[in-house]
């Protein structure tokens, strides 16, 4: 737990003081002063447009510096050596990756907030105020980041090519949005392996439709119980993916 | 002992798989399937950003586009001379069709074809409520409009205009529909009864970007009252 802990105070410093992380939460600001903007043209909508639009923004920043972060975050000190330093040490690799990658999901989260905070203030400003609601589409926001984040960790590893592990991150990220097209498909095929092969990638690609409460805000909330089991899914597949880096970390000889 | 995280990594998936099967089972999201987006000259804009999981930034924007167009300005959609807001049903089926719970962009739309001065296609408006309330039954409001519609085609304008009062302060109306009704109150002569929605629309938050044209309505009617009635002379 101490060199969990250790590692993860270190990588959580080491992306405040990195200046991708820096310009993703100021370029963040910008596109929340962007949504400022266009919903003045939504005439009646404003506060719709100023709150969908800020959430969306607040998603495409914490994805891309998810992603970005994650997929660098082990390959980098592959490269520059760094990891024959630490290892030699007696840290557990598990406990070394768990604390990289919690310190990224962390970085990640306190630029969220910065930027949740602000979109909240500039939607009081214009007579919205939800908070537990907005706390809750935030949390689920968080959940897709850090399965996004758990699974580019898993392709850094798996193919030890930042930009095929960014391009498959994107793929999987789409993919994952399409999960209930890809249901839709499987019940209109006529064949059995493509109905198989269809419903066994829906249920393989992180729900990310299904859990996308930002997007599905002005419709019928979902309960408490439905937020508990979201929270459980995004912990259990962004454990697996966890599970299965470590497991690759584990091979790897350095 | 090697393929201890390969297990853990199994049984995690598992609980993941439970964990999405409860909360398929606990919420639904009423989203059409992506198969049901038209082409047109903003397939590709909707498509890429629906696919992304931004299905209600991309109605936000499809909305801005149906007002634009409303407005005038929007050169991939021209109407033809003779057919004003030809494409108003489409601009806001396309946004229904990226979220169905935007019941703004089908009630603006069916308002302005069913009341607005000059365009009158009440049928057209009827076809949009239907699909409306195909994509959400629970909007009263899409019944009442089209209830107000059937009134219209009778010819009983008075009926018409006292149901569409009725959801007046409704969140959902949108403000162009509340100055249409004002507008049909002053074209029937009932000077005092516009005056009343004028203020309310100035009074409301809501209708921001009416405040402009009620403030100037709310001056021509007050000075057409202050006038004394010819059958007072």
């Amino acid at each position: 737990m101490q060199t969990i802990s250790a590692v993860f105070a270190y990588t959580f410093k080491e992306h405040l003081r990195h200046k991708a992380w820096l310009s993703a939460a100021l370029f963040g600001l910008v596109l929340l002063g962007g949504a400022i903007i266009v919903s003045a043209l939504g005439a009646d909508e404003r506060a719709r447009l100023l709150l969908d639009l800020g959430l969306a923004a607040i998603e495409a920043i914490a994805l891309v510096s998810t992603v970005f972060l994650t997929v660098h975050l082990i390959l980098a000190e592959i490269e520059s050596r760094a990891i024959f330093l630490i290892l030699t040490h007696p840290v557990r690799r598990a406990d070394y990756l768990l604390g990289r990658f919690l310190g990224t999901v962390a970085a990640v989260a306190l630029g969220m907030a910065g930027m949740a905070a602000m979109h909240l203030l500039l939607l009081s400003l214009y007579g919205w105020w939800e908070p537990l609601r907005y706390a809750a589409a935030l949390g689920c926001v968080l959940g897709k980041t850090a399965v996004m984040g758990a699974l580019s960790l898993l392709l850094s590893l798996a193919l030890t090519s930042e930009a095929a592990a960014m391009s498959f991150a994107v793929f999987l990220w789409m993919l994952g949005h399409f999960s209930s097209e890809m249901r839709f498909l499987a019940d209109r095929s006529g064949s059995a392996f493509m109905k198989t092969a269809l419903v066994a990638f829906s249920h393989a690609a992180p729900d990310f439709a299904r859990f996308n409460y930002r997007d599905f805000w002005h419709q019928p909330s979902p309960g408490g119980e439905w937020l508990f089991w979201a929270g459980a899914y995004a912990l259990a597949y962004a454990a697996a993916c966890l599970a299965l880096s470590v497991q690759l970390f584990d091979q790897k000889e350095f | 002992m090697k393929g201890r995280w390969l297990a853990a990594a199994a049984a995690l998936f598992a609980l993941a798989l439970f964990a999405g099967a409860r909360m398929r089972r606990l919420h639904e999201p009423r989203f059409p399937p992506l198969s049901e987006l038209k082409a047109g000259p903003f397939a590709f804009q909707d498509a890429a950003l629906a696919a992304a999981g931004f299905r209600a930034p991309a109605a936000d924007l499809a909305w801005i586009q149906l007002l634009q167009y409303a407005a005038g300005s929007l050169p991939e959609y021209a109407d033809h001379a003779g057919h004003p807001y030809e494409h108003l049903s489409t601009l806001s089926l396309r946004v229904t069709r990226l979220d169905p719970s935007f019941h703004r962009a089908v009630l603006f739309s069916a308002g302005m074809l069913a009341w607005f001065h000059g365009v009158e296609r009440p049928d057209e408006a009827a076809e949009l409520l239907n699909e409306g309330m195909r994509r959400s039954p629970d909007q009263p409001i899409y019944a009442l409009y089209l209830a107000a519609i059937a009134y219209q085609k009778q010819g009983d304008t008075g009926r018409m205009i006292a149901l569409l009062e009725s959801s007046f302060d409704a969140p959902e109306t949108p403000s162009t529909m509340k100055a249409i009704l004002a507008n049909l109150r002053q074209s029937r002569g009932e000077h005092r009864e516009a005056l009343a929605l004028w203020e309310r629309i100035r009074a409301s938050e809501r209708d921001r970007s009416e405040h402009a044209r009620a403030k100037a309505k709310i001056a021509e009617l007050r000075a057409i009252l202050s006038k004394p009635s010819p059958r007072a002379k």
